[in-house]
């Protein structure tokens, strides 16, 4: 945009375009209510998920205790939601009293879409109720069904709501290309501002990452409840939610990072400047802080698992390989972590002797970064593996050829991934982007192959012994806590990138920023951002634990009660 | 309990304290709202310097590709030993001075592509004013050489221009009716490819006058949105609709006849 364009748009605002709000500012109001109503939402999207496939675990597998669980988890989305809308409230009062201008186009393109989006928040507010509330009510045969059904309905509602509140955000980082700053919005038509470039990308992205989310948050609170637990038996049944709430996050986070790529793809396709000012602009150093959040991830994940294995028995015979697991980790995260694509002045290349480290460099290509990351989500998903078997010997006749071919499995993919890799460097770089392809798929088809096999050599396989629930050490709780705490921040500084890409443009190339907050922050006022927010959502999440604690008591079943008792619920993990 | 507690503060608080002061010990780089540069005609090198650094760095958005060895040559560091831009700069091209090399690869980037590199630099003069354009020349030549921009570069530019000339409807490469002259000073092949030069972000052109008769080429420069080729629909609006009130007539119809007999 010209001088002269930039002139006329901020002739164009008046002095009602921006309100100011005191203290923090206008900007950080917004910030902050955003992040947090985000933050709840997806808590109250992710955890519906969970408590459904748990129930029908408790239907159809007939264990009493998913069913018992499910409802400790529904019963804390009451008070979530009231927090989801009390929060929502606070965001449009914010968006419509200090940004009224931004905020009145946006009401002129998708107000039909608003109304909708009310009228189902509505509907998913009273299916909640009715779900949790009827849960003893509607306890058995079809009756039990129809509550269930209520539960897939609950998840349908929210994903709708979530769709809709997508094409807002998207609309302002992708708005259809035909569409200008002249451009009238009351012309401009709904589907054709909701189907924007990123909007289904996005979709895709938050359904898995709220997964991954509620998930991680189940694991805090059932790690919470593990350490205040006045029993074993409690203890028990709180380390069996965490490691499902574990599994849940970790088996989620692995296909994330797919849904990010598509996502990264749709950005760079709609506007080359926009993904270069993400990956290579100034927001490059944000992906060393990614790399350095899925890096703890990673390992925190792995350290519960190789935790628990100690209270598996049979778990010994494996434990001589989980250094070598953690070697790999390690040296994946630290090719992850190396910086490449940075922004540097002119001192700083100085100081660097060039444009990259001399020695580093190398490592910071995404040949490398690829092949790491491919590497880590191979040995997480060997890590669960290795658990999984730890305390059973399959005794299929076909038992040692089965862990030969996984043992092929696994070396193939690892042999595609480093040959791409390392072929990558050789390559041009549009070649080399489709490397990655292959490389992703390799790891599926392990990942899926292996999978397979395993179910089928697990048929009848001789036990050598339960696993003894409860029996962990207090710091692999702590590591479900660091757990739930990176997950919060890493979806904070996600939220950065993708709103800060835009820049000074409240929608991108169409509606300019021209308040006193339109420069985008650095990494380093940002961070201070994401970590108040996560502080106000973890404390209020504490609260409605707490609340949802004084409704009812704990909901845990002694192990061996119900038709499964432990020896069956460690197949939900597993 | 009460100590079990306080663990769990302490560990959510140290987890969130690690993130945030890691995050504030990295490179701190806030993306700024563009500003309007104002230099006088008395002013000096190391006010044109310090000025181009600012621009080199933010608006220009010149380290996004410079300095990466991957998109763009480095400038700021050594660049296959033939040393930083200020010192290579007057031996790009002969009997060019290291001043008018770099104007023109701001003003007509694809005169002069590096070897091993793609002409995808954008035309700089339309995207920065004349000050911001000086500036910028400025600093690259402080990386190594001499800096030789006045005001009076900034003064004699500053009708000449894209950027001012498109304010009240101007011209391309100095009113050239050159179609190769104008389709450089366009920055067509940033995007399309014609007879192998160029990109193939947006339609292939060495062919364009099998697909397009010259009016439908004609409504396509002036219109961009008229039609839109198969396969790139997710790119329609992309191509710039300002080329119309950017060239006049003559140039046009040069262009558009050039296209036409691309059979």
């Amino acid at each position: 945009m010209s001088d002269v364009a930039l002139l006329l748009q901020a002739a164009a605002d008046t002095s009602h375009a921006y309100g100011e709000f005191p203290v923090i500012g206008a900007r950080a109001f917004v910030w902050i209510t955003a992040e947090v109503h985000l933050m709840f939402a997806a808590f109250v999207l992710g955890v519906p998920m969970f408590a459904v496939v748990t129930e029908a675990i408790g239907i159809f597998g007939g264990d009493e205790r998913y069913d018992r669980l499910s409802k400790e988890f529904t019963r804390l989305l009451l008070v979530a939601y009231s927090a989801t809308a009390i929060w929502g409230a606070m965001l449009v009062f914010g968006l419509s009293t200090l940004y009224p201008r931004f905020w009145a186009y946006l009401t002129a393109i998708f107000a039909p879409s608003m109304w909708v989006y009310a009228a189902l928040f509505f509907i998913e507010s009273f299916t909640l109720y009715l779900y949790y509330y009827g849960w003893d009510r509607w306890k058995k045969g079809r009756a039990k069904v129809g509550h269930w059904t209520l539960g897939i309905l609950l998840n349908v509602w929210g994903t709708v709501v979530m769709f809709i509140a997508n094409s807002w955000l998207t609309y302002m980082m992708s708005p259809p290309r035909d569409i200008t700053p002249t451009t009238d919005p009351t012309t401009i038509k709904l589907w054709h501002a909701i189907a924007n470039a990123t909007w289904m990308p996005i979709n895709v992205h938050r359904v898995i990452a709220n997964v991954v989310f509620g998930g991680a948050i189940v694991g805090a609170y059932a790690s919470y409840r593990f350490l205040a637990a006045r029993t074993d038996e409690e203890r028990a049944h709180y380390d069996w939610m965490g490691y499902v709430g574990n599994f849940i996050a970790m088996s989620a986070l692995i296909v994330l990072p797919f849904a990010g790529y598509w996502l990264g793809r749709e950005i760079y396709q709609y506007d080359q400047s926009m993904g270069i000012t993400m990956m290579g602009g100034f927001m490059s150093w944000l992906w060393v802080i990614q790399a350095f959040l899925i890096a703890v991830l990673f390992l925190t994940g792995n350290y519960y698992l190789w935790i628990g294995m100690g209270r598996i028995p049979g778990a010994e015979r494996f434990r001589p390989y989980t250094k070598w697991l953690l070697v790999v980790l390690v040296l994946g995260a630290i090719v992850w972590g190396t910086p490449h694509t940075m922004i540097a002045d002119s001192k700083e290349l100085a100081a660097m002797g060039g444009s990259h480290h001399p020695l580093l460099g190398a490592l910071g290509v995404m040949s490398a970064k690829n092949t790491a990351v491919n590497l880590m989500i191979l040995t997480t998903f060997l890590s669960f593996l290795l658990y999984r078997r730890a305390n059973t010997r399959p005794v299929v006749p076909w038992a040692r050829t089965g862990t030969i071919i996984q043992a092929g499995m696994f070396a193939i993919a690892a042999g595609i991934v480093l040959f791409y890799g390392i072929r990558g460097y050789f390559v041009e770089a549009i070649v080399r982007i489709g490397f990655s392809v292959y490389q992703v798929l390799a790891v599926l088809a392990c990942i899926v192959g292996v999978t397979v096999i395993d179910i089928l050599m697990a048929r009848g396989a001789q036990s050598l012994g339960a696993i003894r629930w409860g029996k962990m050490p207090p710091r692999s709780q702590y590591a479900l806590f660091i757990l739930a705490v990176t997950f919060t921040w890493l979806m904070g500084l996600m939220g950065f990138a993708r709103s800060g890409i835009r820049q000074y443009w409240h929608v991108w190339q169409v509606m300019q920023d021209t308040s006193k907050y339109a420069a985008t922050p650095a990494l380093g006022y940002a961070s201070k951002m994401i970590s108040l927010c996560v502080l106000i959502f973890l404390c209020l999440v504490a609260f409605v634990f707490w609340i949802g604690g004084l409704a009812e008591k704990s909901t845990f079943v002694a192990p061996g009660a119900g038709d499964g008792g432990v020896g069956k619920a460690r197949d939900v993990g597993h | 309990m009460w100590v079990t507690n306080l663990k769990i503060v302490g560990v959510v608080l140290g987890t969130l304290a690690v993130y945030t002061l890691i995050a504030n010990e990295i490179p701190q780089v806030q993306s700024e709202v563009p500003q309007t540069l104002t230099l006088g005609s008395n002013v000096t090198p190391e006010q044109l310097v310090a000025a181009g650094e600012k621009v080199f760095n933010g608006i220009g958005g010149c380290t996004t590709c410079h300095g990466l060895g991957t998109r763009a040559p480095n400038l700021l560091s050594d660049e296959k030993g033939t040393g930083p831009i200020g010192v290579r700069c007057g031996k790009r091209e002969p009997g060019k001075s290291c001043k008018d090399y770099l104007f023109e690869s701001l003003d007509n980037p694809t005169a002069y592509v590096v070897p091993g590199y793609q002409p995808i630099m954008p035309v700089m003069t339309k995207q920065l004013s004349p000050e911001q354009v000086w500036a910028v020349i400025a600093f690259l030549e402080s990386q190594g050489g001499t800096v030789d921009v006045t005001g009076d570069d900034i003064a004699k530019s500053k009708p000449a221009t894209p950027g001012g000339s498109s304010a009240g409807g101007g011209s391309f490469a100095g009113s050239s009716t050159d179609p190769k002259a104008i389709i450089q000073a366009a920055g067509c092949l940033a995007c399309h490819k014609l007879d192998g030069q160029g990109q193939v972000i947006a339609p292939d052109l060495t062919h364009v006058g099998s697909r397009r008769t010259a009016e439908s080429i004609r409504r396509k420069i002036l219109d961009p949105t008229s039609s839109i080729a198969k396969g790139y629909e997710k790119l329609a609006g992309i191509m710039p609709k300002t080329f119309g009130t950017m060239m006049n007539a003559a140039q046009l119809e040069a262009l558009v006849q050039y296209l036409a007999a691309h059979k």
